[in-house]
């Protein structure tokens, strides 16, 4: 195997083997699969040759095709990427383990006359060997017997954290990133610092990241909607669900929300806006408004197409609720009642009418008792006449009952 | 038919913000009116510091208040860089070393930091059994409880709990304040000694003005403050107020240090008690002067200062040393998860409380050693500070322009050329020891 380590200041041989300099740093191109390396500068960064004129590189010494009169040493390619000095001990997300880990070294590999990047060591050996210190190491594992094994994540798993937004060369796409699971973008993004956060926002589509944003902790939320522009900030609050949404926008500046709700679509902002009135620690404040209602009149067969029609937007379509014209609640059926029943049978004959639901104004830990008691999944919430308004889910309330989750994030602020 | 319950634990988390809402608002006032700046200042008092102010004072009475003025002045350009080194970057100080200087030069740094780390933790839970000996308490109970409680709060304890520990602990702070005013000092002479610099040129002094500025502006800080701001996750926008935090935090510490020089001149100094051999008794000798009650105080100021430096660092060294090596880091990890954080937590806490339970190993030579080694990473430290605070493709606009360069470069070179004295004095042979 060799190694980035291994180049770096390397001797550079020319044809006759006479002596030509030392190995500064790769260059590559950032290509798919597999990065290529396109020049080797020499220490000191001004003066690089192109790849394609080296021979061979064995025991540390590169050694050049061509003599060293006639080696044509030009300036570094302004567009590639330093290997050293923009990916070796920066962070890149691991797609695959799903974490950010620090590159101590880069694995190299020769491939029909062209050098690639193949994989990316994130550890003890390639810390040690940088060091210069590998075979001690080796050594001493030897003499307990055991196997050093090497830590080497594939490149084409790997996704580099653009550390510099202002340079164009690292814009990186995130691709792989963004085929993870918004959990866990969400966790690889809350340790990144602020600057590389952003990068990654920017290149998620919007509904990647609303999903990865409601992942999120409250603080990092906020943070991040807060260095976001109006415009990018409320297409991402669109797609979250509402209740979600409000609960972001509560932690901002009053002008920001306001410019915010502005830009979000009507329908949208409203939904929003009617959820921030609400104190947080009650059903008001948990509920959301994306649920499904029948009306009693309805046959299952009818209630099922409503079903299909408005299950995207629904936050939870196991239960759904019956109401009269004005919306007020009169029974409550699962899917599980609908889908059995005879496809022309009315709701209302269906229906369970003595439906368990809470107030706007019901604190979170009522809410969470009543559904424990009753075994809810959801809980429908009404107002004092009975108006149907949201309803809450299982999970909503379980985050308020299991206090102690939050306190990974929480105690960081030692660190 | 299953309800869709996301599978990943963070998914509990979402809901907890209505909870975190109104703790965060709370962590908010807190954070928003002390800051990271001041929790770094507060825990910068520590044993030693308190001990080398006390020693000032009695030694040379008020005539090293002008240092102090001084050194506050290069505390502030030094906090600033960590200030906009952390908004700017958003990383801590650590992390941004292995990035720009590369892995060897941040082993031998991280190395460095630990030997310097642990000999000031020695020094602090050292200052943790004084406190408990001068109310006549053996250092066998206090030490290993306070290493208990270290431990446990830090680690397993909640953020609210620890949050109100540590702003008891700037309470604690007051106290010396309390102190210097009880002793009725003349304000005249407090104030001209310090706008009016008067070297006295022998070893003694300059040893000691060089303890004092060390012991103000140490490595692990710089690790620390950046750490805090960079949690805070401040915007550009936002350096102005975290400049205000900084200044504000090292004001107060260094009004805490005159407090403590003026009580000890006042005292100590004008009675011709000259010389201090610890903090325990610094306090000791006010009893004659000022009375139990400032011995109290002074006493209380010490346990709290050397109680929160003992928890701030293990756990600031375990942080900036995870970080630059790329290790999983963090306190409401598991043992498992992240063996290598908490191994280094531990392992700092028990080298601690053994130095001083121990018998036979002497406590002086570890806090010289502590100062030494102090003395040896610091100018490494700021130099790293000052080439990153510099660096345009990091910093774009916010890196140093020419007046901050100066500034900057001005302190960095007095606190170096500082330091090296104070090396050079531990040499033997040495003309002026």
């Amino acid at each position: 195997m060799i190694f980035l380590s291994d180049f770096l200041r390397a001797e550079i041989l020319d044809q006759r083997q006479q002596y030509v300099g030392r190995v500064g740093e790769l260059v590559a191109q950032l290509i798919e699969p597999f990065p290529v390396v396109r020049q080797v500068v020499l220490r000191g960064g001004k003066k690089a040759f192109p790849w394609s004129e080296v021979r061979s590189f064995e025991n540390r010494e590169l050694v050049l095709k061509v003599t060293k009169e006639e080696l044509a040493l030009g300036e570094p390619e302004a567009d590639g990427v330093w290997l050293a000095r923009d990916i070796l001990d920066k962070q890149i997300v691991d797609t695959d383990g799903r974490r950010v880990v620090r590159v101590n070294d880069l694995q190299l590999s020769s491939m029909s006359g062209s050098l690639i990047v193949v994989g990316v060591d994130i550890g003890g050996r390639g810390l040690l060997r940088r060091l210069g210190l590998e075979g001690t190491g080796k050594a001493i594992a030897h003499g307990f017997r055991r196997e050093w094994a090497q830590k080497l994540i594939a490149w084409d798993a790997v996704d580099p954290v653009a550390s510099n937004l202002e340079s164009v060369k690292l814009r990186i796409s995130h691709q792989k990133l963004a085929k993870m699971h918004p959990a866990d973008i969400a966790d690889v993004v809350e340790r990144l610092a602020a600057p590389e956060r952003l990068a990654i926002f920017a290149s998620l589509d919007e509904e990647t990241a609303a999903e990865t944003l409601e992942e999120m902790s409250p603080e990092d939320q906020a943070e991040i909607l807060e260095r976001l522009d109006d415009e990018r900030a409320a297409d991402i609050l669109e797609e979250m669900g509402p209740d979600e949404a409000a609960d972001l926008l509560a932690d901002l500046p009053e002008e920001r929300v306001e410019a915010l709700l502005d830009k979000m679509r009507q329908a949208d902002a409203d939904e929003v806006e009617e959820l921030l009135n609400y104190e947080e620690d009650t059903a008001g404040g948990l509920m959301t408004t994306e649920y499904v209602t029948v009306t009693s009149d309805m046959t299952a067969a009818e209630a099922i197409d409503r079903l299909r029609e408005l299950e995207p937007e629904a936050e939870q379509v196991y239960y759904v609720y019956a109401v009269d014209h004005r919306e007020n609640l009169l029974g409550v059926l699962s899917l599980r009642d609908l889908i059995v029943s005879q496809p022309g049978k009315l709701v209302g004959d269906i229906m369970i009418d003595k439906v368990v639901h809470v107030a706007l104004d019901t604190p979170a830990r009522d809410v969470a008792e009543v559904m424990r008691k009753y075994n809810l999944l959801a809980v429908p919430v009404t107002d004092l006449d009975g108006h149907l308004e949201g309803m809450v889910t299982v999970d909503d309330v379980m985050d308020t009952v299991l206090e102690g989750a939050g306190r990974r994030r929480m105690a960081r602020i030692f660190g | 038919m299953n309800l869709r319950v996301r599978a990943n634990p963070r998914a509990a988390a979402g809901g907890l913000r209505r909870q975190l809402r109104k703790r965060r608002t709370q962590v908010l006032l807190f954070v928003g009116i002390l800051g990271p700046g001041l929790i770094t200042s507060v825990a910068d008092n520590d044993a030693g510091g308190i001990f080398t102010y006390a020693q000032a004072g009695a030694k040379y009475g008020y005539n090293m208040l002008w240092l102090l003025v001084l050194t506050t002045l290069a505390l502030l350009v030094v906090q600033e860089f960590n200030a906009r080194l952390g908004v700017v970057t958003g990383k801590g100080l650590a992390d941004l070393i292995r990035e720009r200087f590369g892995l060897r030069i941040t082993v031998l740094g991280m190395l460095l930091l630990l030997v310097a780390n642990i000999a000031t933790v020695v020094a602090e839970f050292a200052g943790i059994a004084l406190a408990g000996e001068a109310f006549g308490i053996t250092r066998y109970i206090t030490v290993p409880l306070a290493a208990v409680v270290v431990w446990y709060v830090v680690l397993r304890g909640s953020y609210a709990v620890v949050e109100k520990v540590f702003l008891a602990f700037g309470l604690v702070y007051l106290t010396y304040i309390a102190s210097g005013l009880i002793v009725h000092p003349d304000w005249g002479v407090v104030l001209s000694q310090s706008v009016h610099p008067t070297v006295t040129l022998d070893s003694g002094y300059l040893l000691l003005s060089v303890a004092l500025v060390g012991t103000t502006i140490t490595p692990w800080m710089q690790f620390y403050l950046q750490a805090s701001v960079v949690d805070k996750g401040l915007r550009e926008e936002e350096l102005n107020y975290e400049r205000a935090d900084v200044i504000i935090g090292s004001l107060f510490t260094d009004t805490v240090s005159f407090f403590i020089i003026v009580a000890t001149a006042a005292t100590l100094f004008a009675h011709g008690h000259h010389n201090v051999t610890d903090a325990k008794d610094a306090a000791q000798a006010l009893v004659p002067f000022a009375g139990q009650f400032a011995k109290a105080l002074f006493v209380a100021g010490l346990a709290g200062a050397s109680l929160l430096a003992a928890s701030v660092l293990p756990l600031s060294t375990s942080y900036a040393i995870t970080e630059a090596l790329g290790w999983e880091r963090g306190v409401g990890l598991s043992i498992r998860e992240a063996p290598a954080f908490f191994t280094i937590y531990t392992a700092l806490i028990l080298v601690g409380t053994g130095a001083i339970l121990f018998p036979g190993i002497p406590l002086a030579a570890v806090a010289f050693l502590s100062q030494d080694v102090n003395g040896l990473v610091l100018p490494a430290v700021l130099v790293y500070m000052f080439i990153l605070i510099n660096d345009r493709r990091l910093m774009g606009r916010h890196r140093n322009g020419v007046f901050a360069n100066v500034v900057g470069g001005v302190t960095i070179g007095a606190i170096i050329l500082l330091v090296l004295m104070l090396l050079a004095s531990s040499l033997p042979g040495f003309p002026w020891v």
